[in-house]
């Protein structure tokens, strides 16, 4: 794996979804975190030189809106993907992060939607 | 007209013939009463004409008494005369008294009086001594002169007889005079009082009579607007139901496609794994993963088609069947929520019922409940659901009783009376306000009852909703609106 590939964290209550995603970015040359809640998800973005984030909407405890508002508050620059089950999030949620696309859109769109925004944000900038 | 103002005519058409007795009687008294005193005074002139006839025979029998004397000089003859004399100035005094207030007959009577006396001492007591003395008595002259004083007596007698005979007369006149008033006045009266009696009940009875005419008119648009808002108010329930049923569906439907949409984004994953190159054991894997997440699209596509499956009569249901398939849908709630649903559904628990509109009644307290449990501070929220069947007892026929226990805060007691209320919410926006007054409708029609304990002590804090369900509902069909 390249050191220098981007850092992605991803953060999904959905086991089999989360592990399938890890392994797809990963075939595709990025390094992955990985988280199963909002709140185990925050020491790791702190921490982590995290370069874009792909995070779900619907999950116990605090819900994507809630992880992407702290996560503004800690490195506002770094991209937020807010992947979600739901059609039709409230705007509150949505204005939060980048780019906002519903689950079962397919590989292709992800991965595509995942260079745009890293094209935007230079590696390492975080 | 209002109330008041027909018991006032009602008063008035009472008191109006009583009035009118009362013055009639009043009338009626007052005549009669002239007449008595009339009466009275005809029988006191015709005590004082007998007691004049009875003055004149003391007079005469003195006269007679004083001639046996004269003729005899028998003594026993002159006790009559003595008799006589005490009597008459008894029965003179009486008459005096009796004619205070008539001068003519006072003069008559002193006149009388005086005659008398004359008489009694000019003639009687010198004739009675005279004869004692052993004296002649037959002088002619002297007798003539006893005569006329006598004569004059008898003409006094006459007098007075004659005054109390005109007055007499004249009471009798009087008398009659006052039956015939009283009885014109009579007639008179109670024409008057029939006519105004009768004028006034006509008046009265007209307006009486619009004034119910009115009220007819009146009550008939009253029924009119009150069954147009009776229309209306359940167009606007049935929109309710609907809106509610909408708001039901509308969630089940958003937790329906989170439950799907996720399988599908592992499966098209996958599926771009396996074009883009993967081992053989890879391959295994990735297709391994993918029948799984499709039978979990399977299993929720199941559930939901069982949702909209709806009959139009009562179809028999395992209740076990459908809390299962309202707490697979709920799962991803549950977890979101941070809830444990715990179940006790030993056997199946068939009543017959309507499977859709029950889904709709669990989905909503079971969500109610995991909402609550949510919110339940430290401890873990945890949501149990029970369902069994009961036998037929003496106050209630066969049927299920099936608990969804929460461990929430629990209701605050002065929320508790309002929890059936149409838009009554303690959500705030998140809620339609008519999850509970639905459900209770719905569990009404089905013959049952929804009952809410609720504890809100920190150390047992939490709520009971017990449903009750009929085994075979008397459901009346269509109060409550299915969806299309």
């Amino acid at each position: 794996m390249v050191q220098n590939s981007p850092l992605i964290l991803c953060i999904d209550d959905e086991p089999v979804g989360l592990k399938v995603r890890k392994i797809l970015l990963e075939r595709e040359g990025y390094r992955v975190l990985t988280a199963a809640d909002g709140p185990s998800s925050l020491p790791l973005f702190e921490q982590e030189p995290v370069d874009i984030v792909v995070l779900d909407y619907s999950m116990p405890g605090m819900h994507g809106g809630e992880v992407a508002g702290h996560m503004r508050r800690i490195k506002p620059r770094v991209p937020i993907l807010l992947l979600s089950a739901y059609v039709g999030l409230p705007s509150e949620v949505t204005s939060l992060v980048d780019l906002y696309m519903t689950k079962g859109e397919g590989a292709p769109v992800l991965l595509r939607k995942l260079e745009n925004l890293l094209l935007r944000q230079p590696v390492g900038a975080s | 007209m209002n109330l008041a103002q027909f018991h006032r005519i009602l008063r008035q058409a009472f008191l109006l013939p009583v009035v009118a007795l009362l013055i009639m009687a009043g009338t009626l008294y007052w005549q009669l009463r002239g007449a008595n005193e009339t009466v009275r005074l005809i029988q006191e002139a015709d005590f004082r004409i007998s007691q004049t006839i009875g003055v004149g025979k003391l007079i005469a029998d003195q006269e007679s008494g004083l001639r046996g004397y004269e003729v005899t000089g028998d003594d026993r003859f002159l006790s009559d005369f003595r008799q006589a004399e005490g009597h008459f100035q008894a029965q003179m005094d009486s008459l005096t008294a009796a004619t205070r207030d008539d001068a003519t007959q006072k003069t008559n009577i002193e006149d009388l009086r005086n005659g008398y006396q004359n008489w009694h001492d000019a003639f009687a007591l010198p004739i009675i001594a005279t004869v004692k003395a052993g004296g002649q008595t037959s002088d002619i002259t002297l007798n003539l002169y006893g005569k006329s004083l006598m004569d004059q007596v008898r003409q006094d007698i006459g007098g007075i007889m004659t005054h109390y005979g005109t007055q007499r007369s004249e009471r009798i006149q009087q008398w009659q005079t006052q039956v015939r008033n009283t009885t014109e006045a009579l007639i008179a009266i109670a024409l008057g009082m029939g006519i105004l009696i009768g004028m006034f009940t006509r008046n009265r009875l007209r307006a009486v009579s619009s004034a119910y005419r009115t009220s007819l008119e009146v009550l008939g648009r009253r029924a009119e607007e009150i069954y147009q808002s009776e229309q209306q108010l359940r167009r606007t329930q049935d929109s309710l139901l609907a809106n509610e049923k909408l708001a039901v569906s509308g969630r089940l439907a958003a937790a329906i496609a989170h439950e799907i949409h996720n399988p599908l984004d592992s499966v098209s994953n996958l599926l771009y794994l396996l074009r883009t190159g993967a081992t053989e054991e890879e391959s295994r894997q990735f297709i391994d993963m993918a029948e799984s997440e499709l039978a979990r699209v399977t299993q929720i596509s199941r559930a939901m088609l069982g949702l909209y499956r709806e009959s139009r009569a009562p179809v028999p249901v395992d209740l076990k069947e459908i809390l299962e398939e309202v707490l697979l849908l709920m799962e991803h709630r549950f977890h979101e929520l941070n809830v444990t649903a715990r179940t006790e559904l030993p056997e199946q628990v068939v009543i017959d019922a309507f499977p859709s509109e029950l889904r709709q009644v669990f989905t909503n307290l079971i969500s109610n409940a995991a909402e609550a449990a949510g919110k339940g501070g430290e401890v873990r929220g945890e949501i149990r659901i029970d369902a069994s069947h009961f036998q037929a007892s003496a106050d209630k026929p066969a049927g299920a009783i099936i608990h969804i226990v929460d461990n929430g805060t629990g209701i605050p007691e002065e929320v508790r009376p309002q929890l059936f209320q149409p838009f009554f919410t303690t959500k705030g926006e998140h809620g339609t306000g008519l999850g509970l007054w639905v459900s209770q409708g719905i569990v009404s029609k089905h013959g049952g009852s929804i009952e809410i304990a609720s504890d809100t002590s920190p150390a047992s804090h939490g709520t009971v909703v017990t449903v009750t369900l009929a085994e075979r509902p008397p459901i009346a069909t269509g109060t409550v609106s299915e969806l299309p």
